[in-house]
Formats: C-alpha cells, sequence, structure tokens
C-alpha cells in the first residue's frame, strides 16, 4: 500500500488530493514554485517542499526537480493530479525507472493515447467508432463523392497540408459535392501548391459526451457513466454535468460498452475519460482519452458516490476494483461550474489579484472544491480556475435551481470572476430544456453579454 | 489570513515507522538516469540530453560528443565507412606506461585511437570525415592520429573528394615528443596538396581546440565554424595567465572571440550543423564550367541593351550625391537578398578582425555558385555604427582578398557591390595598414583568374572604393557617384572652403552619365524616382538579366583572356 504521496500539482486539485489521502491515512508531500509559498496545498500537505521559481517550466513541469523532491522527503508515489506533468508519458516513465509509483497508467500507454493518430487507430481497431473519413489521398471529386457516399453526409472536404481553415469546404448533400470539393481543392492548390484531399464525416452541433472509467490490474474495467460538457468556450469546459439529458438507458449502456472496449484496447488502467462527440441522430464517435484525473470528476463522484482519487490510489496500489459494473447506478443529477479569476466584460482576461473578502455557499447538495482563502493572493503564472461549485439534486432542474442558488450566494472580492456569467448561462432557455451542443457559447455569447453589461 | 502551522497534520498508526516493505525496491534513482551539466550545475535527464544533441536542456550548454555519436549526427544513416581503425599506437619515446595507459583507454572507450577516419555521405553528398574524440587522451595528436588524418586527406586527394574535420584537442600528445610535432607539419601538408588540387576542406572546431591542432589542421580550413563558446586557441588559457601574470577577460578564446577577430568564418549551432555542412558541400560541388547559368524565362528576349539607361537627365550632379547618400537606399544587404539564394556568410580575414563594413560569402546566381561581396551600409543608426557606416577597415579589404582568392581557388565568379563614404579614417586602420590592404586588393584583383564584376549601388569613395571594382566591368545605378574623393574634401583640397560642395560636385565628373561617357563604367541602370526597398525589385530585375548575360560572356574566357581583358581596361586610361 502506498504510504506516502508527493503531489506534482498545485491549486484546487493538489487541495482534493491531499484530503482524500489525508481520509486513507496516507501522508503527503505538496511541491510548490516560489510564487505559490502561500498557497493553500502547500499549507495543507504534511511537508512541502519548495521547486523553484514561477515559472511552470522552473517548477511544476521540471521532472528532476519533483523526482527529486519525492526522493528526498520518501515519499513512495506520485499523484500527477491534471494539466501539468500528468499526461506526460516521459515523466511516467521515469517515475517507472525511479521505482516511484504513479498514480496513473503506465507511460507507454499515455504515450500510445497521447499520440492522435495511433489512439485513433488503435479505437478503429477494437470497434469503438471513429468519425469515418477517407483512408486515401483524394484527387478528384468523382472519386471523393463515392468516398463522401461512403462516410455518409454531411462531409467535410479538408486538405492533406490543410490548416487555418483553408482548403475546407463542407458538402451537405451528394448535390453540393462536386462545388465544395472543387472550389477547397482549388484553394488548397493556391494555398499550399499541392491538390491532395481528405474527406471526413462532418459532426454538426455535436455534444461533448464523456464516459468515466475505472481499470484495474486485473483486467477489470467498469465506466461510471457520462458527464455532458457542451458548455465550452474556446474548447473551455465551463460547465459540466452528469448524467446528460441527450443520453437514454440504452444509448448511455452502448457508449458505456464502448468507452470499456475502448479502455480494454488500449490495456488501459487506473482512472481515464474517454471523450466522444454525440450526434442528434444518436451516431456516436471517439475522440480522445484523457488519462488523467479530470477537472469535472466531482459530477460523477456525485451520481455514483464513488470517490475517484480513492480508487486511484487503490488501483494503483495494486487492489482489485471493489465492484462491478452492475453495481455502478447514477443516482440523482450533478452540475459543476467552474469558478475562474477572469473578466467575461474584457474578452476573459484573468484577473490575478488579492482576494480581500470570501463568502462560499454551502448547504446540502453543495460541493466547493477550491484553493483560495480569504487574504490569498492568485498569481498570475497559473491556469485561472480558482474553485469548483458543484451540486447534487434529485433532477436536472432542482439541480440548476440549487446551482442559481449556490452562485447567486458566491462572493469573492477583490479580483473578476465569471460568476454572474455562469449565472447567466444556468438561465438561458437552451440551458433549462437541456438543448445544449458544444456551440451553445458560440451561439449564446451576444445575448449573454447583452443580459450582463448592456 | 495567515496560514502557517494552522492546519492538523496527517498522524500515523503506531508503528508504521518501522514498518519494513515486502516490496524491498525503495524509490531512488537509477544510476545513469540523471546527470549533473557541468556549464550550469544543474540536474538533468541523461536521456534528453541524448536526444538534443547533447545540448543542456537548461542552460543550453554543449556537452562533447563522442566520435560516433558526431558521425551519427551529421553523416547519412548508415553511409559513414570506416578506414585505417587498425592502425597501432607506437611508443617512439619508450614512455614509461604509455602502452597500459592506451591499452586502458582501448577498453574504457571502445576506440582505437584519437580519431575516427572515413567517408560518409551528408544529404547524399560524399565526403571525407575525421573526428576527434576527446575521451582518449584529450584526443592529442600522435601518430596515429597525424597518420590517419593524412591518409584520408590523401585519399580525398586521390578521389577528388571534400574533407570535414572536427576538431577537438588538446594539442599534441606529449607521450610521443618530437614524433607528435612532427604530425603538425604531416596533416598540414597533406592539406595543402588537396587545396591545390583545388578541392575543399571545411575544419569544425569544438570545444576544446587547443596546442598544436590549432596550430595545424584545425585553423586551414577554406571554410572554419566553429560550436558555440567553444574553447579554441593555441596556448591554453591557463598557461597564459600563468605566463603574463593577469587575468584573462571572459569569453577569451571562445568560439565567439575568435570570430570577432576574424579567425572564423562562423559559428553553427548544433542542430544546424548538418544543414550548414550540406550547404556548404553543394555550394562547391565540381560541376564543370561556371557558364552554366540556369537559363532562366527572363533571359529570352529581354536582352538589356548595354549602356546607359537614365531615367531623371535633368538631376545636377550635386542631386546624385545626395541622393546617393539617401539613408533609405537599398544597401548591399538588400541586392544579395533580392538577386540570389542560398547565401552563406563567412566572416574574417584571418588576420585581426571580422570587419562588418563589409558583407562576403557564397551564394547562387540562378544555379551557379558566385562569390558575393558588398560593402555595407546599415539599414538604421544602430546597424549603421555597428557596420562603421560603409567605412571598411583594412579588415574588411583583407576579408574581401580572402574571399576572393577563394573563389579563384573554386573558379567562382566574384559580384562586388560598391557602397561606401570612402576606407575608414582612423588610428586602427592606419596602424594595420589601410593603404597596404587597399593597394593589395587592386593589385591581387587585376589578375584574378575568375571574372570580376563590380556593381556601384550608391556611394562609390575613391581607393575604398577602388579596392572592390578592380573589375572585368564596372556598373553603375543612376544615381550613384563614383569619385577620387568626397565633394566636400575635393572643395576642400582645392578651393581651400569644403562648403563649395555642391560646385565641386559639378566639376568632378563623377555621375554614372559622366563616367559613362569617360568609358570608366559599362553599363547605367535607370532608377525609380524614388529608390527605396519597395521599388528594388525593379532595378534588380533588369540587374539580374545583366549578371547573367555578364557570367554567360566571361564564364566562357579562360583565365589569360580574363586577366588580359582586365589589364586592358585599366591599361588603356
Amino acid at each position: 500500500m502506498i504510504k506516502k504521496v508527493l503531489i506534482a500539482n498545485r491549486g484546487e486539485i493538489a487541495v482534493r488530493i491531499i484530503r482524500a489521502c489525508r481520509e486513507m491515512g496516507i501522508e503527503t508531500v505538496a511541491v510548490y514554485s516560489e510564487a505559490d509559498k502561500e498557497a493553500l496545498h502547500a499549507k495543507l500537505a504534511d511537508e512541502a517542499v519548495c521547486i523553484g521559481p514561477a515559472a511552470s517550466a522552473e517548477s511544476y513541469l521540471s521532472m528532476d526537480r519533483i523526482i527529486s523532491a519525492t526522493i528526498v522527503t520518501g515519499a513512495d508515489a506520485i499523484h500527477p493530479g491534471f494539466g501539468f506533468l500528468s499526461e506526460n508519458s516521459r515523466f511516467a516513465e521515469l517515475c517507472e525507472q525511479c521505482n516511484i509509483t504513479f498514480i496513473g497508467p503506465d507511460s507507454k500507454v499515455i504515450a500510445k493515447l497521447g499520440n492522435k493518430q495511433e489512439a485513433r487507430n488503435t479505437m478503429a481497431a477494437a470497434g469503438v467508432p471513429v468519425i469515418p473519413g477517407s483512408t486515401e489521398p483524394i484527387y478528384d471529386a468523382a472519386a471523393g463523392a463515392v468516398i463522401a457516399g461512403e462516410v455518409g453526409y454531411p462531409v467535410i472536404v479538408k486538405a492533406a497540408l490543410g490548416g487555418g481553415g483553408k482548403g475546407m469546404r463542407i458538402a451537405n448533400t451528394p448535390e453540393e459535392f462536386e462545388r465544395s470539393f472543387q472550389t477547397a481543392q482549388k484553394e488548397t492548390q493556391m494555398a499550399f501548391g499541392d491538390n491532395t484531399m481528405y474527406i471526413e464525416h462532418f459532426v454538426q452541433h455535436p455534444r461533448h459526451i464523456e464516459f468515466q472509467i475505472l481499470a484495474d490490474h486485473y483486467g477489470n474495467v467498469v465506466h461510471l457513466g457520462e458527464r455532458d460538457c457542451s458548455i465550452q468556450r474556446n474548447h473551455q469546459k465551463m460547465i459540466e454535468e452528469s448524467p446528460s439529458v441527450a443520453l437514454s438507458d440504452e444509448l448511455r449502456e452502448r457508449m458505456g460498452e464502448a468507452a470499456v472496449k475502448a479502455a480494454k484496447a488500449a490495456g488501459y488502467q487506473n482512472a481515464g475519460t474517454i471523450e466522444f462527440l454525440l450526434e442528434k441522430s444518436g451516431s456516436f464517435y471517439f475522440m480522445e482519452m484523457n488519462t488523467r484525473i479530470q477537472v469535472e470528476h466531482p459530477v460523477t463522484e456525485w451520481v455514483t458516490g464513488i470517490d475517484l482519487i480513492k480508487e486511484q490510489i487503490r488501483i494503483a496500489s495494486g487492489r482489485k476494483l471493489a465492484f462491478a459494473q452492475e453495481d455502478i447506478h447514477l443516482n440523482g443529477h450533478a452540475i459543476e461550474c467552474r469558478i475562474n479569476a477572469e473578466n467575461p466584460a474584457k474578452g476573459f482576461r484573468p484577473s490575478p489579484g488579492t482576494i480581500t473578502d470570501m463568502y462560499l455557499p454551502g448547504g446540502k447538495g453543495i460541493r466547493i472544491d477550491s484553493a483560495i482563502y480569504s487574504g490569498y493572493t492568485i498569481p498570475p503564472y497559473y491556469d485561472s480556475m480558482v474553485a469548483k461549485l458543484i451540486v447534487w439534486a434529485k433532477n436536472r432542474s432542482e439541480a440548476i435551481r440549487k446551482m442559481q442558488s449556490a452562485l447567486g450566494e458566491v462572493i469573492i472580492e477583490g479580483i473578476d470572476t465569471n460568476v454572474d456569467y455562469q449565472y447567466e448561462i444556468l438561465g438561458r432557455p437552451d440551458y433549462l430544456s437541456g438543448d445544449i451542443d458544444i456551440e451553445f457559447i458560440a451561439e449564446n455569447e451576444e445575448a449573454l453579454h447583452r443580459a450582463l453589461y448592456r | 489570513m495567515k496560514l502557517d502551522n494552522v492546519f492538523k497534520k496527517t498522524r500515523l498508526a503506531s508503528g508504521r515507522k518501522g514498518y519494513i516493505a515486502l516490496n524491498s525496491a525503495r524509490p531512488e534513482v537509477p544510476e545513469g538516469l540523471l546527470r549533473k551539466c557541468n556549464k550550469c550545475g544543474s540536474a538533468i535527464i541523461a536521456e534528453d540530453v541524448k536526444s538534443d544533441y547533447y545540448i543542456c536542456p537548461k542552460c543550453g550548454g554543449y556537452f562533447r560528443v563522442h566520435a560516433y555519436r558526431r558521425i551519427e549526427m551529421v553523416a547519412d544513416e548508415g553511409t559513414f565507412e570506416e578506414w585505417d581503425r587498425e592502425l597501432v599506437t607506437p611508443n617512439p619515446l619508450d614512455y614509461k606506461g604509455y602502452e597500459e595507459k592506451i591499452g586502458s583507454l582501448k577498453e574504457k572507450t571502445g576506440l582505437e585511437e584519437a580519431i575516427v577516419t572515413g567517408k560518409a555521405c551528408i544529404d547524399g553528398t560524399e565526403t571525407v570525415l575525421g573526428v576527434c574524440d576527446g575521451r582518449f587522451l584529450m584526443a592529442s595528436m600522435g601518430e596515429v592520429v597525424g597518420e590517419k588524418i593524412a591518409r584520408a586527406v590523401e585519399r580525398a586527394t586521390a578521389e577528388r573528394l571534400p574533407v570535414i574535420l572536427f576538431a577537438c584537442s588538446g594539442g599534441a600528445r606529449m607521450q610521443e615528443g618530437i614524433v607528435s610535432l612532427m604530425q603538425m607539419a604531416k596533416t598540414s601538408a597533406a592539406l595543402k596538396r588537396h587545396s591545390d588540387e583545388g578541392l575543399l576542406y571545411i575544419s569544425v572546431l569544438t570545444d576544446p581546440t587547443t596546442g598544436g591542432v590549432t596550430a595545424s589542421f584545425a585553423m586551414l580550413g577554406d571554410v572554419i565554424l566553429a560550436e558555440p563558446k567553444a574553447l579554441i586557441g593555441f596556448a591554453g588559457p591557463r598557461v597564459i595567465e600563468q605566463t603574463i601574470g593577469q587575468k584573462l577577460p571572459k569569453g577569451f578564446q571562445r568560439s565567439e572571440f575568435l570570430l570577432e577577430h576574424g579567425f572564423i568564418d562562423g559559428i553553427v549551432e548544433r542542430p544546424q550543423l548538418k544543414e550548414t555542412l550540406s550547404q556548404i558541400l553543394t555550394l562547391h560541388e565540381e560541376k564543370g564550367s561556371t557558364t552554366a547559368v540556369e537559363e532562366s524565362d527572363l533571359s529570352d528576349g529581354e536582352l538589356t541593351s548595354k549602356g546607359m539607361e537614365i531615367t531623371n537627365s535633368l538631376a545636377e550632379a550635386w542631386d546624385r550625391v545626395q541622393i546617393s547618400r539617401m539613408n533609405d537606399r537599398p544597401v548591399g544587404s538588400d541586392y544579395i537578398r533580392e538577386l540570389f539564394t542560398d547565401f552563406i556568410e563567412f566572416h574574417g580575414d584571418r588576420y585581426f578582425a571580422d570587419d562588418k563594413a563589409v558583407i562576403g560569402g557564397v551564394a547562387r546566381f540562378r544555379g551557379i555558385p558566385v562569390t558575393v561581396i558588398a560593402q555595407a551600409k546599415g539599414t538604421n543608426t544602430k546597424e549603421n555604427i555597428e557596420r562603421n557606416f560603409g567605412m571598411p577597415s583594412p579588415d574588411g579589404y583583407r576579408k574581401a582578398l580572402r574571399l576572393m582568392k577563394q573563389a579563384e581557388k573554386f573558379g567562382r565568379p566574384v559580384i562586388c557591390f560598391v557602397d561606401t563614404p570612402g576606407a575608414f579614417c582612423g588610428l586602427e586602420a592606419e596602424e594595420r595598414g589601410q593603404g597596404e590592404a587597399i593597394a593589395r586588393n587592386i593589385y591581387e584583383m587585376s589578375a584574378l583568374k575568375v571574372p570580376v564584376l563590380s556593381v556601384i549601388i550608391g556611394e562609390g569613395g575613391s581607393g575604398g572604393a577602388l579596392a572592390m571594382a578592380v573589375a572585368d566591368e564596372v556598373w553603375m545605378m543612376e544615381n550613384s557617384v563614383y569619385s577620387i574623393l568626397s565633394p566636400e574634401g575635393f572643395a576642400s583640397i582645392l578651393w581651400k572652403d569644403s562648403s563649395k560642395a555642391k560646385e565641386a560636385a559639378g566639376v568632378m565628373r563623377l555621375t554614372a552619365e559622366d563616367l559613362y561617357r569617360m568609358g570608366i563604367v559599362e553599363q547605367v541602370f535607370a532608377e525609380p524616382s524614388r529608390y527605396t526597398v519597395e521599388n528594388l525589385k525593379e532595378v534588380t530585375h533588369k540587374l539580374a538579366s545583366g549578371i547573367e548575360q555578364f557570367l554567360i560572356r566571361y564564364g566562357q574566357m579562360s583565365a589569360a583572356e580574363l586577366t588580359a581583358h582586365r589589364y586592358e581596361r585599366f591599361r588603356r586610361i
């Protein structure tokens, strides 16, 4: 069993891991940068080691320093949290070489899943649906039309050497195809001096649905249901919930099976997340697999009653999963809002600074994972997420009302936050009805701004 | 709120401290996983260093590279063929313990001696390669090292191949005494024969290159490159400090110091080394005569009529003087960028300095390699100060001459761009022989065995300009000037009044038009009314077809015809 864990991270996730360890009777070592001397994780852990200057590259990303801190403090495992080195296969490999338990999957698995093409091929081979597309380069419209028919409309024609949206065209119907292909190819020829094209099925207005899985070292894999993370801005998730209104029990079962299949195909161990794009038609496609704990893990914890961090540590210690798929039931509805130190009125620019006063709500069904406290100065060097507010209720509408109530109570003085913006999102009719997809923020941005800053 | 020592810590269950792990493998860093950078002292992951050209990921410092690793870095995979590995190290002085020392080094390093020689391809170009390995007695040069270099160079001469030697050495090998000293002569002599056959030798200096190696093969390259911050010198810094009883300045005898002092052509970062070597090699590939200009689409039909083209015939001489000095007028580097491809700059005069008032190097003009030399004004005040406002020092002329002689060796035409108010007038310039340097250039250029073209693009100031204009043809831009002296100087000497510069300009016959009529220049190129880099293409377009015709015409002439023609050109004036 692991006795002492070094947490190679900062912020709320470091605090979250320290708490889980404490509950398990495991000693904790925090590492911190010179800018994080006053950070909560450094104060809360049993021991804390300063590993370098503020710049991440010289502290939280410095593999040799983190390894040295582990050896020096006698920790036997490292929890990487998310971000920083969490999906760095080199780091995981170094831990393996130094006999340090890396709380996560094997380094080779991280490397394999980190390579988009290899991950896609692995999944396709295992029968996990991937976005259908041409496997060979296409040079003329007639050949392209045949492929387009096979991958299914709408399709997107892309330049092989493409980038920046150049040489890309969408064809919604076979009638549109020839023109779209030729325009895209002409553009490609002009922009890249090449006319090699690819065709892919175009996933329109998809939802971002991801499945949490747990896999032990004995081949047992379970999924813990889904999270709907469609509310995102510039690919940054803002609000996550579980379960998703878009999944029937039948679809959940199919997607869950695909997720388990994906994890098995990758030879996965520990906690991981399989991200899918879900079309309105009910078709879903594998996007990528995240080989770490995720920011939004609390919503899954709440609807399944399973502590994911503790499970990660148990699995890393070589324990068998204590439950099977049939033991997992989704109960009620959980929503998470990410609270960022940023100013939505000014293009969401980060807003570091000192928190002069603070009040955070509590009560039944309210959970706050944060690393801020009154008088704490948020340094400008790192991610702007400072807290997560998670609520649970019997059903979605009650959960939304609870979240609105909780957000309405949040007071964080001294810095700008996105709390009001989140509050406003929850009030949008499409959000309330559950009619959301990854374009939601883009399509509602103007209305949200008008409501907030008119 | 202060949070120091407020939280309760994890209390371990009793007896836990004495816990004996069943899995006895405690976390530890295995031997060789981490290493220390000897430059910055940081712990670094050994693997990262290896995969990153043996450069410290923290401080960018260079680690010394084993010979075979070096070969892997520059040679095409699987192309290296080693030569003379079997040569046995002798013990000419019967020096006690030498054989044992050699024996144990062989075992430890897996090398037979301190240098690996052979043949390889770099991006497909065949070359002879020699690489010193510092692990073997600091790669000192004993008989076997000298012998392997001499044999490799001799074979390169016989097979007409270029040679690249990577130096990394403490110098001569003390244990072999006078025999070691003689290797300096042996290697140098072999390189001389190689050079006399018109073949290319590139020397790459790595940390450290000192003593008898510096004083022989390392410093004899047609092109000498160095890695950043390498220690390069004859006497070691410690010996110098002890001898003169002074502390040496920071950076003394480092690559950057040598570059500044004119002894190396350039400093190349390790990741770019292969590409740079490959570029230099292909620029020196033997490909028949210099007349093989790639026929461009331009050349048909659009043959520029020889002679004079002038846009603004009303401008007075003084106006042209002022236009020629405009600070947004295109400068030498603009012409180089616009007219040539693959330009690689070579630095230094190999005597004292690298004069930034002269830019020189090798480039391609429509496919064929040419040597390009430009007197360089800056494009802003800062650059102008750095380039001394285009006023070359003796070092600049000596660099130009060195590059011209190099062009002669490799049969490349020389194209000069002249743009100087005059040779630099200063104390140091006189100390180092400004007059001698100009005279030497005029003297040597008159008999250079390759075509020489000079284009006056701005100011053609006196001897400072002529030292780069003893050419087969001299061309001028419409608003450039070429004269015995600046109009200010002319007025001052003849009329004792430099404010009469305007009148002086009127009588000096310094405009392109005047000089064309006097037969001093062969062609004059029209300029746009406001000539800047913006409309440079309008001029270089015509200039390029002129150069093409020049190269075709003079490229066909024999060395004797060329020098006779050039002699006549000045003899008749």
